[in-house]
Parts: C-alpha cells; sequence; structure tokens
C-alpha cells in the first residue's frame, strides 16, 4: 500500500517537472514566430532595395567611359607636360 | 479500490492531458513558424538572384578603377618625380609617406604647399631654378602670409633681368615714339644694316604681273574690246622673241650660265 503512494508522490512531482518543460518549449515557439514574421519583412524590404542593382551595369559602363577620357586626357598631359 | 491507486490514475490523466495540451500548442506554433519561413525563403531567393550579379560588376567597376588610378599615379610619378611625396602631403596631410611606401619609393617627404608658396613647384619644373627642399624642410616656412609674393619673388633669380633695363611695351596711337627709321619705298631703306648710306634706290623695274604697262599678252574675252558675245576666246599670244644666246665667255659661276665643259655650274 505504501508503495502505491510513493508512487502518487512520484506522478506528481513528474507532472509538475512536465508541466513546466513543455511550458517553456511552447514559450519559446511563440518567440519565434514574430521573428520570422519580423525578417520577412525584412527580405522583402531588401529584395526590393536590390531592384536598384541593375543600375550598376549603368555605372560600369559610365566609369568604363570615364577611366577612358581620363586615359585620355593622362596622355595628353604626359604630351604637354615635362618630366621630371 | 483503493484511495492510493485512485490517486494514481488520476495523477496520470493530468499528466497525459498536459502533454496533450502543451504538445498542441507547439504544433501549431511550429505550423505559424513553417508558414513564416516558407515566405522568408521567397524573399531571401529573390535577395540571392538579384544580388548574383553583384561580384562581377563590382570587380569590373573595381578593376577599370586601379586601371585609372595606377595610370595617374605613374603619370604623376613620371611628371612629379621626387617630389611626388610631398605634393601629395601638401593636399592630403599624412599621406605622403603612405603614398610612397605604396609606390615603392622612398625619400624624405616635404610638405610643399607649407614651405613653398602655390605655383612655386610648376615654375620651378619649367626651369626657373627655384631651389626646391634647400634648407627649408624641417625649418620655418619661407612662405609669408602676409607678402606672399615678395616671398615668392625672393626664390627666384630675375629671370630676365633688371625691370628696370628692360624695353617697354611699344605704344600704339599717334603718341607712339618713333623706334625704327621709316622706309623710303617698300622694301628700301636709307641706310644699310653698319649704318653707312644706302645708295640711291633704282628705277623700279616693270612688273611683269598685273598692271597695264606689262608685256604679257593677258586672254582677251569676247574678242577684244567689242561687247561680249557670251564665248570665251583665248587670244593666242604674239610669238615670243627668241632667247638671247648664252654668253660665250667663261663665266661659268653664274646661275644659267654654261661653263667651258658645255655644263651648269651645279653639274658634275
Amino acid at each position: 500500500m505504501i508503495y502505491l503512494w510513493v508512487m502518487d508522490i512520484i506522478l506528481v512531482a513528474s507532472l509538475f517537472l512536465l508541466g513546466g518543460l513543455l511550458k517553456g518549449v511552447l514559450g519559446a515557439a511563440k518567440s519565434i514566430v514574430p521573428r520570422i514574421d519580423a525578417i520577412a519583412g525584412v527580405a522583402a524590404a531588401a529584395s526590393k532595395d536590390l531592384d536598384a542593382v541593375v543600375v550598376l551595369l549603368t555605372t560600369q559602363n559610365y566609369i568604363s567611359q570615364i577611366v577612358g577620357s581620363v586615359a585620355n586626357y593622362g596622355g595628353s598631359l604626359d604630351i604637354a607636360l615635362p618630366d621630371a | 479500490m483503493s484511495l492510493a491507486l485512485a490517486v494514481m490514475i488520476l495523477l496520470i490523466t493530468l499528466i497525459i492531458a498536459a502533454l496533450a495540451i502543451y504538445l498542441i500548442s507547439t504544433i501549431a506554433e511550429l505550423i505559424k513558424i513553417n508558414r513564416g519561413l516558407a515566405v522568408v525563403i521567397g524573399s531571401v531567393g529573390e535577395i540571392v538572384a538579384k544580388s548574383a550579379p553583384v561580384n562581377g560588376v563590382v570587380d569590373a567597376i573595381n578593376s577599370n578603377l586601379v586601371a585609372g588610378r595606377n595610370l595617374l599615379e605613374n603619370l604623376f610619378l613620371k611628371k612629379g618625380g621626387d617630389d611626388c611625396g610631398g605634393l601629395v602631403e601638401s593636399l592630403f596631410p599624412g599621406e605622403g609617406a603612405k603614398f610612397l611606401q605604396r609606390v615603392g619609393r622612398r625619400g624624405s617627404v616635404v610638405n610643399t604647399g607649407i614651405v613653398y608658396t602655390r605655383g612655386t613647384q610648376i615654375l620651378a619644373s619649367l626651369g626657373r631654378g627655384a631651389p626646391i627642399g634647400a634648407a627649408h624642410a624641417r625649418g620655418p616656412a619661407v612662405r609669408d602670409p602676409k607678402y606672399a609674393t615678395t616671398a615668392a619673388s625672393m626664390l627666384y633669380p630675375r629671370p630676365g633681368g633688371d625691370p628696370k633695363a628692360r624695353p617697354k611695351s611699344p605704344v600704339v596711337g599717334g603718341n607712339s615714339p618713333r623706334q625704327f627709321e621709316a622706309a623710303l619705298t617698300p622694301g628700301t631703306r636709307p641706310r644699310l644694316r653698319d649704318g653707312s648710306e644706302a645708295p640711291p634706290p633704282s628705277a623700279a623695274p616693270d612688273m611683269p604681273m598685273g598692271g597695264s604697262t606689262g608685256n604679257v599678252p593677258m586672254p582677251s574675252f569676247g574678242g577684244g574690246p567689242s561687247a561680249p558675245t557670251g564665248r570665251v576666246e583665248i587670244a593666242t599670244p604674239p610669238p615670243a622673241a627668241a632667247a638671247p644666246p648664252p654668253a660665250e665667255d667663261a663665266g661659268g659661276d653664274e646661275p644659267g650660265r654654261l661653263n667651258v665643259k658645255g655644263k651648269r655650274p651645279w653639274e658634275r
């Protein structure tokens, strides 16, 4: 008979312990959801910001032209100015 | 049934109920997480797709800029010589030594912007002979902010001598001094170069071109002085006079004369 009471005590302790652990797991799972939503918003905004990446191709073209002009200007300076 | 057994069954039931409630709630939250991650993965895929060409484009831009920088730096080193570090130091304080280290050169960095006035370096490179770096590298600046022009002029020898000894600029107008002797006729001056009297100018020879005194027949239009008929006719020139025979004397030194061998002076 006393064994039954001992088992009852163990079950009560297990109930509280299991309840606490499951509550922690549920709280962690609930805390992930808003962060996932925040990440989704940031990712969408970043994806929208990256639409301007196409302008880099134009910038590359312009920079190539500018460097070419600078090269021509340097060649003219090389002829116009005396060496040191 | 004893009381202890009944309590045990009740506790087991409570445990199972707690397990079910919490696990079901956890499963529901995990489902929400899964949906949110699905949305995030879509956006992240867009980011990856859009940022894929950035690396190549930026590398190309960087290579172009590096090529331009190397071009300008080499031109700067070629034109600036040993004063490159000082020029960089004058524009970007503290960067002259780094610049020399980066281009693999050694030497002291003289801040030309502090030591010399603006433009001194350029004038020196044009050959004015300014004492670049002469005892002013660590001493006080020779540039006087109040009398900067005086300080700069003291750096140079006078390239044109004493300014008071230079001839003044010519005066244009009615009050201009007559510095040159006027010519009698175009191309004829009353005095020779050595100051002696020049011989009187001979009569001007007839000019073979232009005016009415010329002997060269000019084409007549439309049959001479009569009214033009619309046709253009070239008058036949009169027969040229026979060329005088070459002189018989042996003056072969004159151009156009034949020497004793029957050749021109320049022919051998």
